[in-house]
């Protein structure tokens, strides 16, 4: 196409006042009318509605417009939308080029509204000078492996994997630890249906793990990944069980193993021994070996020899999965040394002990806990959420928990029903900043905590309770002293035998998943989704999807939704055996190329650039090949290229050049704003 | 009957009498248009059906929305655009299901009634020049009252699709609009038509209403002009709203002091509403931070009695607008009245010092709650719960499944739930109807041997 | 010809159908505007005297400030009305004509 059939069609966004509040868009609309190529100028209130994307489609029949350039929000948000709307028009959706003129503009200059016109006027140049350069890319359309690694056996994976095997799509789910079910295990009642956990929990891994298309590794993790969406390629290492599936002499050799390690089923309430089932009807049913505190001594082999292998190797088997998602859930917050008094008082403990010693204490008699029996229970919320910067202490990585963990205010209160119900008898105190019981049914279970006569206590969040020992006459052996503001900033002191700390949601620390699939994490440490609205579970990383807690804190119910969402995401993916990737990526000109290979050596990819044997005029020489589906179009080996025989498609060098020449061009029109 | 029908004629199901989907999806807000969009992306054939004029539910008359504070418009007319020209979807507006019954394959048949536009949909360009014309100024129920509408329009500047619609309860029938189209699209003449719908799956999306504002006589009853609901907030702070700018409604003025009443319809055991609605703590407080941002002298308080941010980056969002200089008061707002100038006079119970205070504001905010919206036992049999959402029968592992197999419940027709969460449980529930229609096609040809397997190695 | 002629007749009777049918929103509807019309009058005259704000425009027409307010908005809509500026705390409106003057 020669240069002065090129047709531009220019569009500025208001975004609804987001941008026109202030850039003045017209003005910048006016700066563009009469420039060579560009036939239409236009501005919209909102370019991705449907009726401005219809002005495009309607000016690309109609006026004859061949290229496309729309000012308007991060192409992050509506790039697509708006190559979709190119193509609808019977264009080809790369001859589009999106500025943006929110982000990188309006909204970081808002105090300088002339600037910022004149900035706009700049961005939509250059657009504009390297509109005249696009030209017709295709997508790279490649087969899909219908098949999904789903990583983390807790609720959220095994509803994933539930959901995406339903759909027909191959799951391979891992769980890190021996036993499935992650901290839903670990509850005993659903509020607010009052299920029992475990049951429902194991009715949904029975049905999983007995799904045709699904294979579970226990023991397992992640250890490399590389490929792209459709066909990642993974390792997983499995570590042995070191336990027969047939061994019949747990008892027996639990009993024989001399190491005895605190029982984080019981988040170290008790103790377990190294050879050990998470609870007695765990899934799967056998034993493991803690290979972390096992010293190997044999004395468990000494029961029963053939049962128990402790010189196993690790496995890995190499899969190709189409998707990954990532559902590696949450760890309970852990309360500092000395933080409320935990670790320094026995009487001081987490709400997840809590639940499991609730599971301890037989029958509905008296409750008694380190020796004493309970009167007083302190339970004291947000521990670990909703702190303050500068007021909180930061944990090591410099952040405060400044995030509200969702679950924690209904779960305490769900406690105090119960306790209420076995322990009448005991007074109840509620330690809170806001009671936020904000689901279905969860306002019923505050109601019935107040009708059961608990006193609640009001906090601000910069002046916490604390939690101290009693002089020793008193009848209780800590005293809990806050500030309450529902009796007017009174400082009263609340006597407690037991105090509970309702610990808020931390991820699981999982770097070096984040690190093998190049996602990213947010500021509050769990794993970052493209967008909450618009691409709510997945990730930067195509064909990386995301479920459950592992990207904030949820409930059952809603790491339940997630993780379907999560299903359905793979669904639209892999659903139909193909995905088509972006074309941007390097090409070489063989003509240029002189297969020097610097260019693969400074790839960070694996496979994305090689050099090939390629036959020119009969004879056979060394060029450099790109392999499109793994390459990302970073760009680094064009920089390198001594002949300049490397582009990225989409976005040369020509093109970059021509939009720093208009970036950087006298502007008179918009340079007069005052 | 035809089974594929062209995409192309999705405005006018008069030309398909009989449609063959594999998912029914009903409501057209942001739940339905998601979980269609879901099911559609995997190659699902699916009818969208809407009652309105337009989709776009609740959701397209808001301003901007938390946490991320893009204008409403950024999210939702793409998605509504996308559901318009998807290939997979047939979007059927102005049409209600008038029944659904078991087809006894596994599937439904639903049958449904488009009620007339009395406009020619394929032949309307949505130029409006038919409301220009029209003699009448009504209330616009999409502006809450405060702009003017016409007995003919389009129903708002973003509406999908951009067709003009004739409000028959309102119309004069004095044919001015009929003699100003320029492609002769008012057609009088049209009945309500009814057809067929077969599908296998239903996705039920039929959302929620807001508390009306005269629900609680302590705060007014409705009749103090300055006293708003938050919904009427959003479309004063939308770039395409009434005004045009944030003026209170007894006489234009712009407000200096704005309050929020929170839980105004919520948690209140005298309306009969004891749950949280969850929304209003978020949007109380984006508001709150809008408005100073277009009012930046005015004060602007929020009276409340527990603030939920529980979600991803909602306390944050809620600590920023702190530091902003938003006044937050903990207390219960025990009565609004006004004064001979029409301000509202808030009396609030203070807790944080237990004093009893009135105070006078320009413009007071009810921050209203999440209704049921339709009841879904006469047409669907899915039953309402004691709170008036839809009964689900295991909401913790299964929060959209019903009772029935292969009709789902999402979004807020579930129950009070956010833009955020609506999506996710869109999602939700696109999955459980895709796996419901990979079993129905897989139980007509048997699947592989189960080799049921946990690999303990 | 005929033909024509059949279609206007069927044409006319179903128009007169459904103005039997709607007959009772229609006398309603038509009462509105009659009331409407009166409103838009008194307004504008107001306005033709200089009123520009909605209090002003109240204080001349002798209309309450909200229903002043609820018809400036509908005829600013619809291009009858154009908004000139502010004036402290409130907005002027002017008539379309006045302002083209």
């Amino acid at each position: 196409m020669s240069e002065k059939d090129i047709r531009i069609g220019a569009y500025v966004c208001y975004c609804g006042g987001n941008i026109s509040d202030v850039v003045d868009c017209e003005q910048v609309a006016e700066t563009l009318r009469g420039l060579p190529n560009v036939v239409v100028v236009r501005t919209d209130l909102s370019m991705c509605s449907d009726a401005g994307q219809s002005l495009i489609e309607e000016d690309i029949k109609e006026k004859g417009v061949n290229r496309v350039v729309v000012g308007a929000c991060a192409p992050s948000l509506h790039e697509v939308t708006f190559r979709k709307a190119v193509a609808r028009a019977g264009l080809n959706p790369y001859l589009y080029h999106h500025v943006c003129l929110r982000e990188q503009d309006s909204w970081v200059h808002q105090s300088n509204p002339d600037e910022a016109t004149a900035k706009a006027g700049r961005l939509m140049l250059a657009g504009i000078a390297k509109a005249r350069m696009l030209e017709q890319l295709d997508t790279i359309r490649l087969e899909a492996e219908q098949h999904a690694l789903v990583i983390g056996g807790g609720i959220a994976g095994l509803r994933t994997a539930w959901d995406a095997a339903q759909r027909g799509i191959r799951v391979t789910l891992i769980e890190k630890s021996p036993f499935l079910g992650g901290h839903m295990a670990q509850l005993e009642t659903i509020f607010p249906t009052g299920e029992n956990a475990r049951q429902a929990l194991h009715e949904l891994i029975e049905k999983v793990v007995s799904h045709f298309l699904v294979t579970v590794y226990t023991n397992a993790e992640l250890t490399s990944a590389r490929g792209y969406m459709g066909d990642f390629r993974v390792t997983i290492t499995a570590q042995p069980r070191g336990v027969a599936e047939d061994f019949a002499h747990f008892d027996e050799a639990a009993a024989a193993c001399p190491v005895e390690v605190p029982d984080d089923f019981n988040y170290g309430l008790t103790t377990r021994k190294a050879i050990y089932l998470r609870y007695p009807d765990a899934i799967p049913n056998t034993p493991a070996i803690d290979w972390k505190a096992c010293t190997r001594c044999g004395e468990c082999k000494k029961v029963n020899g053939t049962g128990i292998d402790l010189d196993g190797k690790p496995q890995t088997i190499d899969l190709t999965v189409g998707a990954v998602v990532v559902a590696t859930g949450f760890q309970p917050y852990q309360p500092r040394e000395g933080e409320f008094g935990y670790g320094q008082f026995p009487e001081v403990v987490t709400l997840p002990q809590m639940i499991r010693l609730m599971t301890m204490q037989e029958g509905n008699g008296k409750l008694t806990w380190n020796g004493h029996p309970v009167n007083n229970i302190a339970l004291i919320h947000c521990v670990g959420s909703r702190e303050i910067p500068g007021v909180h202490e930061p944990q090591e990585d410099g952040r405060v928990n400044d995030y509200c963990s969702r679950i924690c205010c209904t779960a305490t209160l769900q406690m105090t029903n119960e306790l209420h119900e076995r322990f009448p008898y005991i007074n109840l105190f509620d330690l809170h900043e806001d009671i936020r019981t904000y689901s279905r049914g969860h306002e019923d279970i505050y109601t019935e905590a107040s009708k059961n006569g608990v006193r609640f206590l009001r906090f601000h969040g910069d002046e916490r309770p604390e939690v101290t020992a009693a002089p020793p006459d008193d009848t209780s052996p800590l005293l809990v002293r806050v500030k309450d503001y529902l009796t007017w900033g009174k400082e009263l002191e609340v006597p407690a035998d037991l105090v509970v700390l309702a610990t808020g949601m931390m991820p699981n620390p999982v770097s070096d998943i984040v690190k093998l699939l190049k996602i990213t994490e947010g500021n509050d440490r769990f794993l970052l989704e493209v967008h909450p609205k618009l691409q709510p579970v997945e990730t930067a990383v195509p064909g990386v999807i995301l479920a459950g807690t592992a990207q904030g804190p949820m409930n059952i119910q809603e790491t339940c939704s997630a993780a379907s969402a999560a299903a359905a995401k793979v669904g639209v993916l892999l659903g139909q055996g193909q995905v088509s990737l972006e074309p941007f990526v390097a090409r070489v000109n063989h003509d240029l190329c002189d297969g020097s290979g610097q260019c693969v050596a400074v790839c960070a990819y694996e496979d994305a650039i090689a050099l090939e044997p390629v036959l020119v005029d009969g004879k056979t020489v060394q060029k450099a090949v790109v392999s499109p589906a793994n390459c990302v179009g970073c760009g680094v080996c064009v920089s390198v290229c001594p002949n300049h025989a490397i582009d990225v498609q989409g976005w040369t060098l020509e093109q970059y050049e021509a939009m720093v020449d208009a970036i950087t061009a006298d502007l008179p029109k918009l340079e007069v704003v005052e | 009957m035809n089974s594929r029908p062209d995409p192309n004629e999705s405005e006018n199901p008069m030309n398909t009498p009989d449609l063959k989907v594999d998912a029914l999806v009903v409501g057209g807000g942001i739940a339905g248009m998601q979980s269609a969009l879901d099911l559609a992306d995997q190659g699902y054939r699916v009818a969208l059906v809407e009652k309105e004029a337009s989709i776009g539910g609740k959701m397209i008359m808001l301003s901007k929305v938390f946490p991320t504070l893009d204008c409403c418009s950024c999210i939702t007319t793409p998605k509504m655009s996308a559901v318009a020209h998807h290939d997979n979807i047939t979007l059927l507006t102005t049409c209600d299901v008038q029944a659904l019954h078991t087809n006894g394959n596994g599937g439904y048949t639903a049958k449904v009634q488009q009620n007339p536009r009395y406009i020619d949909a394929d032949a309307c360009t949505g130029c409006r020049q038919c409301e220009y014309v029209c003699p009448i100024d009504l209330p616009a129920s999409y502006d809450l009252d405060m702009g003017a509408t016409r007995a003919i329009r389009v129903p708002f500047s973003t509406a999908v699709p951009q067709k003009a619609i004739i409000d028959i309860e309102h119309c004069l029938l004095c044919g001015k609009c009929e003699k100003a189209c320029p492609t002769d699209a008012v057609d009088f003449s049209q009945q309500p038509f009814t057809f067929n719908i077969e599908t296998n799956a239903v996705v039920l999306a039929t959302g929620f209403q807001t508390t009306p504002t005269d629900a609680k006589r302590e705060y007014g009853g409705g009749k103090l002009l300055n006293v708003i609901d938050a919904l009427s907030m959003e479309r004063l702070l939308a770039p395409t709203g009434p005004y045009g700018h944030i003026l209170r409604p007894s006489d234009g003025k712009e407000p200096e002091s704005i309050a929020y009443v929170q839980c105004a319809g919520s948690r209140d055991q005298s309306l009969g509403v004891p749950y949280c609605s969850r929304v209003c703590c978020m949007y109380a407080i984006k508001q709150a931070m809008l408005l100073s941002g277009a009012l930046p002298m005015a004060d602007i308080t929020i009276y409340y009695m527990d603030i939920r941010t529980f979600g991803k980056g909602y306390e944050q969002f809620y600590q920023n607008a702190k530091a902003m200089g938003i006044e937050f008061v903990h207390g219960k707002v025990a009565r609004i009245d006004e004064d001979s100038e029409h301000n509202p006079v808030i009396r609030v119970e203070t807790i944080e010092n237990g004093r009893i205070a009135e105070r006078t504001h320009d413009l007071v905010v009810l921050s209203v709650g999440m209704l049921p919206g339709e009841n879904l036992g006469p047409i669907f049999d899915v039953q309402p719960a004691d709170d008036g959402f839809a009964a689900i029968p295991d909401p913790t592992l299964s929060p959209s499944a019903t009772g029935h197999p292969g009709v789902f419940v999402t979004g807020t027709a579930s129950g009070p739930m956010d833009i955020v969460d609506s999506i996710i449980m869109a999602g939700a529930a696109a999955a459980q109807a895709a796996a419901y229609l990979e079993t129905m096609r897989s139980s007509v040809a048997a699947g592989p041997t189960a080799i049921p397997e946990v690999a303990h190695v | 010809m005929t033909q024509d002629k059949e279609a206007a007749r069927a044409r006319t009777a179903m128009l007169k159908k459904l103005r039997e049918e709607h007959k009772d929103t229609i006398e309603h509807t038509r009462v509105l505007l009659k009331k409407q019309q009166e409103i838009r009058r008194i307004i504008s005259q107001a306005m033709k005297d200089g009123a520009g704000t909605v209090p002003e425009i109240a204080g001349a027409s002798g209309l309450p400030a909200h229903e002043v307010l609820w018809h400036v908005t509908a005829m600013k809509k619809y291009d009858l009305v154009t908004e000139t500026g502010r004036d402290g705390d409130y907005y002027r409106y002017a008539l379309v004509e006045e302002a083209s003057q």
